[in-house]
């Protein structure tokens, strides 16, 4: 793909996903063919800012592992009250780096 | 695959062990007739209980044999003890053998209660639940 391609995708994206997985990524989207730039550019991903407000206000049901894709801890979050009110602050920590992470694995299916 | 065997495996039996920990806690301290401690963010801040308070109690009533209390208290407590039971020693199993039925499982069953017509069912349960712990006063 072209650098002009990619460097608009990682200016627009590069919030999506932690900061040391970009590099790899660019040089991934550098290295593969042009025909997947339509289903690239258009891969919907989900905004870390996001899942933090919901796990600030609703963290303690697990909403916020739902919105993210993770049912089944999600499940666990809300039969325990958010983990004994634990997990809930834990989460409100660590959910926008579990969120880049889902989007990395949602990117990574078309990158190899 | 959205999960790593270690990783879901640690998170099971911290959990459970935690969980144990916690009801133990909870009896022993209901014992001295006081209230307990309590965690639950919705009710310490907005006064209301949560779907899932009363679930410990639920617990320990259903370790006496007080079903029927304990499906009054709250029905989830029902669910928590099955997991409570069963998961630590089939993940034990899982370690010693080497293999990964448990995480199999698992994936199987988040993508269950993806489906539209589950979800919609457990959203329901859940929502019945939380209004019955409301009008119950947990």
């Amino acid at each position: 793909m072209d650098n002009q391609r990619v460097d608009m995708f990682i200016l627009s994206n590069g919030k999506f996903f932690e900061s040391h997985q970009v590099n790899m990524i660019r040089e991934r989207l550098l290295a593969i063919d042009d025909s997947k730039w339509v289903i690239i550019s258009t891969i919907q991903f989900k905004d870390p800012t996001t899942s933090l407000i919901v796990s600030i206000l609703a963290g303690s049901l697990g909403i916020d592992r739902f919105l993210i894709g993770d049912s089944g801890l999600g499940v666990g979050k809300l039969l325990t009250c958010g983990g004994f009110g634990i997990w809930t602050i834990v989460d409100w920590f660590q959910i926008q780096k579990a969120t880049r992470e889902k989007n990395l694995e949602k990117i990574q299916q078309f990158l190899f | 695959m959205s999960i790593s065997r270690n990783k879901l495996y640690g998170i099971i039996l911290t959990a459970c062990f935690a969980g144990a920990v916690w009801a133990w806690l909870q009896s022993s301290n209901s014992m001295q007739a006081n209230k307990g401690l309590n965690v639950c963010f919705l009710k310490n801040i907005f006064n209301i209980p949560c779907p899932s308070c009363g679930a410990t109690r639920s617990l320990l009533l259903l370790i006496n044999g007080q079903v029927a209390e304990a499906l009054y208290l709250n029905p989830i407590g029902f669910i928590i003890a099955t997991i409570i039971f069963i998961a630590p020693i089939w993940v034990l199993y899982d370690i010693v053998f080497k293999e990964k039925s448990f995480l199999m499982f698992y994936i199987k069953l988040e993508s269950g209660i993806k489906k539209p017509g589950v979800a919609i069912t457990l959203i329901v349960f859940i929502l019945i639940n939380w209004i019955w712990n409301i009008k119950k006063g947990i």
